[in-house]
């Protein structure tokens, strides 16, 4: 393929400013969704990219004794690991032109930064609120990254294969990974959520007890470059749990080459990837808030031996060459 | 208290009332797109009419928080059959006013000079801070 | 770790009114609590012993937005006993359908409030679009959604037609469906579950020593509701149930106000099916003889007090109002105690705070485990300095 048509891949469809309207879609139809399930009208199309207008308006503060560089490169740093991370996603063909062998991990890695990244935010910034907000989104971290990671993982086991490409490849000639493990399914969703950071397990950013958590002292473009990248979490999440047991931008038995095909292609995983985010919307819009130590006991006993015992079932499996 | 059946305790409890609620119309009513109809007995922003007023200062005189100045102005108003001269007719200080209705039942015209009207938008751009 | 101070308010988005919580943490867990209430403080008690009472009833309405007819019938049936007259039967039964009115609305409020400070906003939405109805009825009424104005020394001002009746009928219906679903989701959702059972425990006994009062006494087993044990009003004729609880934490509160809601709606009901005819006010003389009179109500967040006293002249000479959010603010401290900061916001909310109401006379130093009641010479004496201060009225 030509350098022209990388850079187009790389920077409009479906990379980055796919990525940047996506995100904003996804924003907006969460919000719809969750208003209508609430009884409420809900915010017009285009409010997720007014807001992001708005905030890149307003006034930069930093607080006194704080590195503003750093304050300002996290967000950014945060962007890029988000964006990168869903370039390896299949979205428009059975495989991203970008990927290699072993780019499972690679996602995978790329999608934690940005809680890490949370957490330095938040620790960094001279505010109070913010420092238990990050200590908080920190304690989350290792209650549901083992989870995601073992739900990520045994799809892989299945199939064999450590490439996002392959796994696809693999479900669209066979099952989708969904029927082969679906515990793991469910405990990615519910994984995805906490690593999203949404209601029961938005504890990082717990409103009425801790302000905003660790994005307590953002103004300005920092703000507006984070929502971003929460939005584009949600879609990248999403799409990899799409890629890893809804068989991705594709349907078993349907194989249409070009334009056409990928059209198709890029359908598909749109309406695969909406209908994930509705389960996650109205997982976020049906229960209240836990609390951390609750969250910690309840991930440790419950979610953690479930993505286990996936595993365990998978190894099993295999191992009678059943699957 | 009676005791009820066991009650299944779990998450979510309100997911099918939500899934309902996805197909009814939203409860939110779109002012401004959207007309508001207010009760009859709305007490809504106060207003006087010059016409009718007699200027006997009964409703300056009810007021509880003493919104009502009545400033000098002579004028031959007809009551029924009679026709009187007012010396003085009532300023209201609208921001002050907390339209209780005291003043309105206080004043003895048949239509009432002083009256609270079904008026609620009251955002603007003119500053019209005193109603004549 | 070290210990932390996280100071809660006066501005917090958890607050919808200034109070300031200094709370010393370690980790998550609170070591200390200490309050710091009267950032509302208005000058309200002197302010209306410069008006008249027919005029003061208007101010005092204005206390608290929540329970504003609360306040001005508490007064008003207040200065109806010192002058010795009595409002007619028609008069008696509307304040109460106004009351209990504004009780299911305080309470669906509350109900929202809570799951929201839980982050539960679903509920929050739903008993919010539920509650309209009742804000509906009220502006039929009385005119208006809050502050009424329903209430004048010797009855009330305004009348409640038939067809105003069978409308209020018709969506006491619909409340009541909607007061049991929120009666039994709060059993039932598990979320909501663990947020607040076992959360802020008080015994009975510690209810009865910290001078709680309403739903958070009720809450924990005490069974006083001076609507029945102190009846006024209309209410020795209207049947109702004294909601009590076993429970004693956040979930016993929620308990006792779901299930009074529905008593709410039951008594409302009654009360439009059963109005009796009559004069709406009886004429009250300008002056009130020399005496003192202490008033009580059951607002919807507890016993609401107030003493009035009247020396033969047209104002009165001192007023106390002694509010349920005063009396239940220690027992947020106590139930606070070996708590996780987490639970703050929601124990906070579980004695449904009205922070307008707070800021009068009795000064709680809850570190120091010290009680300052102002004797009323002081009391007049700050109150005219802070007035003076404030004003620069003598």
């Amino acid at each position: 393929m030509s350098e022209l048509l990388a850079i187009v891949y790389l920077l409009v469809f479906p990379g980055f400013l796919f990525l940047i309207g996506f995100s904003f879609f996804a924003e907006w139809y969460d919000r719809k969704l969750v208003a209508r399930l609430q009884n409420r009208m809900g915010p017009p199309f285009l409010q997720p990219f007014a807001d992001f207008v708005k905030l890149l308006s307003k006034e930069d503060i930093v607080t006194e004794g704080v590195s503003a560089r750093f304050q300002a490169a996290v967000p950014v740093v945060a962007f890029a690991a988000v964006a990168t991370a869903f370039l390896y996603l299949p979205v428009a063909g059975a495989a991203s032109w970008f990927g290699f062998p072993g780019d499972l991990i690679l996602v995978l890695y790329l999608l934690t930064l940005p809680t890490i990244l949370m957490f330095l935010m938040g620790w960094t910034s001279g505010n109070l609120f913010a420092a238990v907000g990050s200590l908080r989104a920190v304690s989350q971290l290792f209650v549901y990254e083992v989870p995601f990671f073992l739900a990520a993982l045994a799809p892989a086991l299945i199939l064999e294969t450590w490439t996002v490409a392959d796994v696809v490849a693999a479900q669209s000639a066979g099952r989708w990974s969904l029927i082969l493990a679906p515990i793991g399914f469910v405990v990615a969703l519910v994984a995805l959520q906490a690593k999203l950071e949404r209601s029961p397990f938005d504890i990082p950013d717990a409103e009425t007890e801790i302000v905003a958590g660790p994005l307590t002292e953002l103004t300005g473009r920092k703000l507006a470059l984070w929502h971003l990248t929460k939005d584009m979490e949600l879609v990248t999440g999403a799409a990899l749990v799409v890629a890893l047991y809804l068989g991705g931008p594709t349907v078993p038995g349907v194989a249409v080459a070009g334009i056409l095909g990928g059209a198709i292609a890029f359908a598909i995983f749109f309406v695969k990837v909406l209908v994930v985010v509705l389960v996650l919307s109205v997982f976020k819009a049906a229960v209240g808030r836990l609390r951390i130590d609750q969250l910690v006991r309840w991930g440790w006993t419950i979610l953690t031996p479930l993505a286990l015992l996936q595993i365990a079932v998978v190894a099993v499996l295999k191992g009678v060459r059943w699957i | 208290m009676k005791k009820e059946k066991a009650r299944r305790e779990r998450p979510g409890a309100l997911v099918p009332e939500m899934l309902r609620t996805l197909t009814q119309r939203p409860a939110t009513e779109p002012y401004p797109a959207v007309r508001i109809d207010v009760p009859t007995g709305f007490r809504g922003r106060i207003e006087v009419n010059d016409e009718r007023c007699i200027g006997c200062s009964k409703c300056a005189l009810v007021c509880p928080t003493e919104c009502i100045e009545m400033v000098a102005d002579e004028r031959e108003v007809t009551v029924g059959a009679k026709t009187v001269k007012r010396k003085r007719k009532p300023i209201v200080h609208v921001l002050s006013c907390i339209r209780c209705g005291l003043c309105e039942e206080a004043c003895p015209t048949d239509p009432k000079a002083i009256y609270l009207t079904e008026e609620f938008a009251g955002s603007g751009t003119d500053k019209e801070v005193v109603v004549k | 770790m070290p210990e932390v101070e996280v100071t809660i308010g006066p501005q917090h988005p958890a607050l919808k009114e200034p109070v300031s919580f200094k709370i010393i943490v370690d980790g998550e867990k609170i070591v200390r609590l200490d309050l710091d209430i009267s950032y509302n403080h208005r000058g309200i008690e002197k302010a209306a012993e410069a008006r008249d009472f027919s005029k003061a009833i208007y101010l005092i309405e204005r206390i608290c937005g929540i329970c504003s007819h609360a306040h001005a019938t508490n007064f008003a049936k207040g200065m109806e006993a010192l002058m010795g007259i009595e409002a007619p039967k028609r008069a008696q039964w509307i304040r109460v359908l106004v009351a209990e009115l504004e009780r299911i609305h305080s309470h669906l409020l509350w109900l929202g409030v809570l799951a929201h400070e839980i982050g539960y906003n679903t509920m929050f939405m739903y008993s919010w679009r539920d509650r309209e109805i009742v804000q509906d009825f009220l502006e039929a009424i009385s005119g208006n959604r809050v502050n009424y104005g329903m209430n004048r020394v010797g009855g009330v001002r305004r009348d409640v037609s038939e067809a105003l009746r069978e409308r209020i009928r018709e969506g006491l219906k619909v409340l009541e469906e909607r007061a049991l679903a929120y009666a039994e989701l709060i059993a039932e959702e598990q979320t909501l579950l663990v947020r607040t059972r076992g959360v802020g425990r008080l015994t009975t006994n510690q209810v009865v020593e910290l001078g709680s009062v309403g739903p958070v006494a009720r809450g924990s087993g005490v069974s006083f509701d001076i609507r029945r044990d102190d009846p006024y009003l209309a209410y020795g004729e209207v049947p109702f149930d004294v909601i009590t609880s076993t429970h004693g934490d956040v979930f016993g509160r929620a308990e006792v106000r779901a299930l009074e809601l529905v008593q709410s709606v039951r008594m409302a009901r009654h009360v439009v099916d059963s109005l009796p005819g009559g004069d709406l006010a009886v004429k009250a003389p300008r002056i009130a003889p020399k005496g003192e009179y202490v008033s009580r109500y059951e607002a919807p967040r507890g016993e609401l007090m107030h003493y009035i006293r009247v020396n033969g002249t047209d104002k009165v000479e001192r007023l106390a109002v002694r509010t349920p959010t005063l009396a239940n603010w220690p027992s947020v401290v106590a139930a606070l105690r070996g708590r996780v900061l987490a639970d703050v916001p929601v124990v906070v909310a579980a004695i449904d705070p009205c922070l307008s109401c707070t800021s009068r006379t009795t000064v709680v130093d809850v570190d120091a485990g010290t009680t300052q009641t102002l004797l009323w010479d002081d009391l007049v004496e700050y109150g005219r300095r802070y007035y003076r201060e404030r004003e620069g009225v003598g």
